[in-house]
């Protein structure tokens, strides 16, 4: 099968290295990995690459997580990427707002690995 | 309208008094006429016993008997009680009819008494020549004057009830026109009174009311008009001033109310802020230890993992502490460790700091070549410049030119910074410097807790300087200015 020869490939999106470094650990060796601090280093990976699923930090330097999402799903290309947003504003509000960006899952900061491991892994299975 | 009603009250009362005034002549019309009756009746006495003096006088000259003698005697005294009867009538009606009539008596005594009674005496001796005419066309001739008197006596009379009459008539007619006038004008005037006590007490009680009713329905604008110079008007001065106290005391609760809000919106912003930003460390902390804990990691991993954990707790360590010093000097519980030195120096180090991994932003550093020798406290001022500057690169998140100066003006020190950034609307600038307050930017996702400039003010202050910002056509210039330690040291 193809997708045994290429692991999936996850972006991340986080302008804090602890929290990729994280986050990458927690997700394992199943996946492959690709990093963006900010919005725009996220659209420079995605006009290169198309990955499976998009680990996204709301608080970002310049535009914001949110901002980011609500563009991608307006957009013809790369709009069924699934996104699951990962903040440390976790208020019900906030989720809400996150899911109505377009976002397909939430994960509140700090978090269960297990929780952000089989969040991803049903993502990517659906 | 009390102009009017008083002219009407007049207008009624003369109409009363016209009454009066007529009844009463009319009843002294009625006395003068019955007076005039007396008079008359008088009158025809007296004209009778006068005209019996005569007969008696006639019947003494013509034949001279002891007959004839005692009617004379007996008409020569007669006379006198018709006389005064006369005069007393005619007393009634006034002084000039009583003259007249008193002088009647004294020309009929003088008739007896300077006529009759020489004739009498002729007659008794010499009855012939008694019966000359001469002395007949005398007596004839004052006796016409006697009756004439006499009539003229009854005429005055009845010319003065028929005058009292005329004038009573005439008085009374005006009466009965002013009567009627009264008669009509009385329900108009009331009609009008009834109106204008309408106006005058009905109309502002009514507004009082109305007024008194929007007052109890929250608006508190409402005035009524205070010029009147009664006791309306005194109710409506009170009533101005009641809900203008009112309105004053409102704004105020608002206020509060508002101000309260605010500074529990700042405080709730404050907690999420915070715990925001212990939660980004503390979930590399968390997640890495549960990682360590659950899996089996390679050695070389472990060690990352530990040192990251190290790293984060740290950084939350730091975190925590430095929302409790801002906490202290924002309450102003901190002393200043205070040394002289060059703030050159502290503004090149704290734009390395700000601008060693910022890449977003041009720097440019417009600093004097001589030193600004200040004496203060130099890690507290060093917050000072960071926040400035940390602000100026958090505020102006598409890029641009930030640029930080220093110079020298009257004595003191001053450092600005200046970014092309998103500006601060004019709502904002009045409470930038108040702690937790963060105008737009927890909406605009910008992180912070609202105390660096709060936190800044207290240390500028501390140090006998002063803090602000202009705002510019494209962003701001904060600047703070320090006394130079000349200065300083002069004032102590």
């Amino acid at each position: 099968m193809a997708a045994r020869t290429l692991r999936p490939l996850i972006l991340i999106c986080d302008d804090e290295l602890p929290l990729r470094e994280l986050i990458k650990a927690v997700l394992g060796d199943r996946y492959r990995y690709v990093e963006a601090e900010d919005v725009d280093q996220a659209e420079a990976v995605l006009r290169g690459s198309k990955p499976e699923a998009i680990v996204l930090d709301v608080m970002l330097p310049g535009k914001s997580g949110l901002e980011f999402l609500s563009e991608l799903r307006a957009r013809r290309r790369n709009k069924e990427i699934p996104v699951v947003v990962v903040s440390a504003w976790q208020s019900a509000d906030d989720q809400r707002t996150a899911l109505s960006a377009g976002a397909d899952a939430f994960v509140g900061k700090p978090f269960d690995p297990k929780d952000l491991a089989s969040v991803v892994e049903a993502l990517i299975a659906a | 309208m009390i102009a009017v009603s008083a002219l009407g009250a007049a207008a009624i009362g003369a109409t009363l008094a016209l009454f009066f005034v007529a009844n009463a002549r009319l009843r002294s019309a009625n006395t003068a006429s019955a007076r005039s009756a007396t008079v008359s009746a008088a009158a025809f006495d007296v004209r009778a016993a006068v005209v019996e003096i005569d007969q008696a006088l006639q019947g003494v000259v013509e034949q001279y008997t002891p007959s004839s003698l005692a009617q004379w005697r007996h008409a020569s005294r007669s006379w006198e009680k018709p006389a005064a009867a006369l005069e007393r009538a005619a007393a009634a009606s006034n002084l000039q009819q009583q003259r007249r009539a008193h002088a009647l008596r004294d020309e009929i005594r003088s008739y007896i008494d300077d006529y009759g009674e020489p004739v009498v005496g002729i007659a008794r001796v010499s009855p012939s020549a008694v019966r000359s005419s001469d002395a007949n066309t005398e007596g004839a001739i004052r006796l016409d004057q006697i009756i004439g008197d006499t009539d003229a006596v009854a005429r005055n009379s009845a010319v003065i009830a028929a005058n009292r009459s005329a004038d009573a008539g005439r008085l009374a007619d005006q009466a009965t026109i002013a009567g009627i006038v009264a008669l009509i004008l009385t329900p108009v005037l009331l009609i009008l009174l009834g109106l204008w006590l309408a106006r005058v007490v009905a109309d502002p009680l009514r507004q009082a009311v109305a007024a008194a009713s929007e007052v109890a329905a929250g608006n508190f604008d409402v005035r009524l008009n205070d010029r009147r110079r009664d006791e309306f008007g005194e109710l409506a001065h009170v009533f101005n001033a009641m809900t203008d106290s009112l309105a004053v005391s409102r704004s105020e609760l608002i206020e509060r109310a508002d101000s309260l809000e605010r500074s529990e919106r700042h405080k709730s912003e404050l907690i999420s802020m915070v715990s925001h930003e212990v939660r980004t460390p503390l979930a590399s902390v968390l997640g890495f230890t549960r990682l360590l804990l659950e899996r089996n990691l390679p050695e070389a991993d472990r060690q990352r993992y530990l040192e990251i954990v190290d790293a984060e707790a740290t950084r939350l360590a730091a975190l925590v502490s430095d929302f409790l010093d801002a906490r202290l000097i924002e309450e102003g519980r901190f002393s200043l460790r205070r040394e002289p030195f060059d703030l050159r120096s502290l503004v090149i180090e704290q734009a390395e700091v700000t601008f060693g991994h910022d890449e977003s932003h041009d720097l440019e550093l417009e600093l004097p070549d001589e030193p600004l020798r200040i004496d203060g406290d130099r890690a507290r001022l060093a917050q000072v410049v960071g926040n400035v500057l940390s602000n100026a690169v958090k505020y102006s998140p598409d890029g641009g030119t930030i640029t930080v100066g220093a110079t020298e003006d009257h004595g003191h020190a001053r450092v600005w910074v200046a970014d092309e950034g998103t500006g601060i609307p004019p709502e904002h600038r009045g409470q930038l410097f108040q702690p937790f307050y963060r105008g737009d930017a927890a909406a605009a996702g910008i992180p912070g807790t609202g105390l660096g400039l709060a936190v800044s003010r207290r240390i500028v202050e501390a140090h006998d300087g002063r803090i602000g910002f202009d705002p510019l056509d494209r962003g701001t210039r904060f600047w703070f200015d320090l006394p130079l330690e000349a200065a300083a040291n002069g004032r102590r």
